[in-house]
């Protein structure tokens, strides 16, 4: 009887053994796969947040095609101008040379800035062990103003004063499915040319979010504080608050901000407004970028 | 009697286990086209693991969706992003049995798998026609099939409503060598 007993529980335990042998199946393929699996999305999907860079490079052979305008009113109710009293718009071409390197050029029609960039990817965030928790960038921009007016009206014939420069490190982080955090200590050598006591040197950090409220579409914010703003004048610290809607190949930004320069130097160092609603103060902005693939990655 | 009745059973379950065959294919190729009059669209994963498993002619596959190569770049971030949400499922996975299956044939057997593949969180019974090869002992299973994004509770805009197909046309081919645990 005991034996009996004993012969069953064995045959049982067999058959069991069997069961959990076509189980374990996928179980094997997952530790398998154990290693591999460290990949998270993008923690943006734009090259921008709102109007600053994000972490985020474009592949190789992609040829973005980068519109950027702000539209504002001038103060008092007697504004007779179509849709915005005034515009400026940034038209840009930003290309990918390797999967990490990007480079772009642009001109603004507003402030006859041209400015170029170029922009590495240096690492990307992982999940897992031994896997890195940030994503960082480096950017490094210039910008000539050709401006005859504005600022530059005064000392027009020192040329280098005309130049700018931006050194970024921007660094995010993707903090869940939804929630992207990026912060960016940034550095610009500027001669605002009003004041010969002028700071030429700008510290600056920037911190820009974004919370994806559908599949395609994220509520995205950015600020950047100035630690050392130009004394001459009155400087506000730029912010923008916008909808980012990505789908395929066309990307659309709207925000609302209190900067109209759309070049890092010049938002940085000089938006003359601060952040209300009133006219001059708010300004509309429009991103639009079409993404052109030149490589197709099917045929490496 | 009864010590050696265990021990036999001892042994055979000893000798079934080693006999338990398995074969694993490690760089098995996925691929799935979406044909539509405005866009084609076509994506590669040649990293996809399957398993076989000749004591029940059980097979399975896992596959990373990340893995997948498409023409486009953006396109792959769009699909890992806002399609597939691969940060919530990472993979997507078939079970199921091969039909009818003669191991030691020799000769290209066309069999039916039965099984349950499961993509973004949703499980879905398919029955697959493949060609199992058994070319000196290497075996390949190779197919194709065709699914409907619909049954995968994928959020497409209406806007590219006319840029993906309703039915996502699938081609794999697994070619297996023996898995030593």
């Amino acid at each position: 009887m005991k034996t009996k007993t004993i012969i069953c529980a064995i045959v049982l335990l067999l058959g069991c053994a069997n069961l959990l042998n076509s189980q374990e199946l996928l179980d094997i393929l997952k530790q398998e796969q154990k290693d591999s699996a460290r990949y998270v999305t993008p923690a943006f999907k734009m090259t921008r947040i709102a109007f600053g860079h994000s972490t985020e490079v474009r592949a190789k052979g992609v040829l973005e095609f980068f519109t950027a305008t702000r539209f504002w009113n001038f103060p008092g109710d007697r504004s007779e101008s179509f849709v915005a009293d005034k515009v400026t718009t940034r038209i840009a071409l930003e290309y990918g040379i390797t999967d990490r390197l990007s480079f772009g050029v642009g001109g603004t029609t507003f402030d006859g800035l041209f400015d170029g960039y170029l922009k590495y990817r240096l690492v990307s965030q992982g999940k897992g062990q031994k896997t890195n928790p940030f994503n960082i960038t480096l950017f490094q921009g210039a910008s000539y103003n050709s401006s005859s007016g504005s600022i530059y009206s005064n000392n027009a014939s020192i040329s280098s004063d005309r130049f700018a420069y931006t050194t970024q490190v921007l660094i995010s982080r993707k903090f869940s499915k939804k929630f992207s955090f990026q912060v960016t200590p940034t550095f610009v050598h500027k001669s605002l040319g009003l004041n010969a006591s002028d700071n030429k040197n700008f510290v600056a950090i920037g911190f820009g979010a974004r919370y994806k409220i559908g599949p395609h579409m994220s509520l995205v914010s950015e600020y950047y504080r100035t630690l050392n703003p130009v004394e001459s004048f009155d400087t506000f610290d730029p912010f923008a608050i916008g909808v980012n809607w990505e789908v395929g190949d066309i990307l659309i930004q709207l925000m609302l901000t209190n900067t109209r320069n759309m070049v890092e130097d010049t938002f940085i160092t000089q938006t003359r407004n601060n952040f209300n609603f009133k006219d001059p103060n708010l300004h509309f902005g429009f991103n639009a970028t079409y993404v052109i693939h030149f490589n197709n990655k099917l045929k490496n | 009697m009864s010590r050696i009745t265990i021990i036999f059973l001892f042994v055979c379950s000893v000798l079934s286990a080693q006999e338990s065959k398995k074969l694993i294919a490690r760089q098995g190729q996925v691929s799935f086209f979406s044909y539509t009059s405005v866009e084609n669209i076509k994506a590669e994963n040649n990293q996809v693991l399957s398993i076989i498993d000749f004591n029940n002619n059980s097979i399975a596959v896992s596959m990373l969706m990340n893995a997948f190569v498409f023409e486009k770049a953006l396109m792959r971030e769009h699909f890992n992003e806002s399609y597939i949400e691969s940060d919530i499922y990472p993979t997507a996975t078939f079970e199921g049995d091969i039909l009818d299956f003669d191991p030691n044939s020799k000769t290209i057997q066309t069999k039916i798998i039965k099984g349950v593949f499961e993509m973004h969180g949703q499980k879905e019974e398919l029955e697959i026609k493949v060609k199992v090869a058994n070319n000196n002992g290497v075996f390949s299973v190779s197919g194709s099939f065709e699914t409907l994004v619909k049954s995968y509770d994928i959020n497409i805009p209406p806007l590219l409503a006319g840029n993906i197909a309703k039915s996502i046309e699938v081609n794999f081919k697994f070619e297996y060598e023996p898995y030593e645990n």
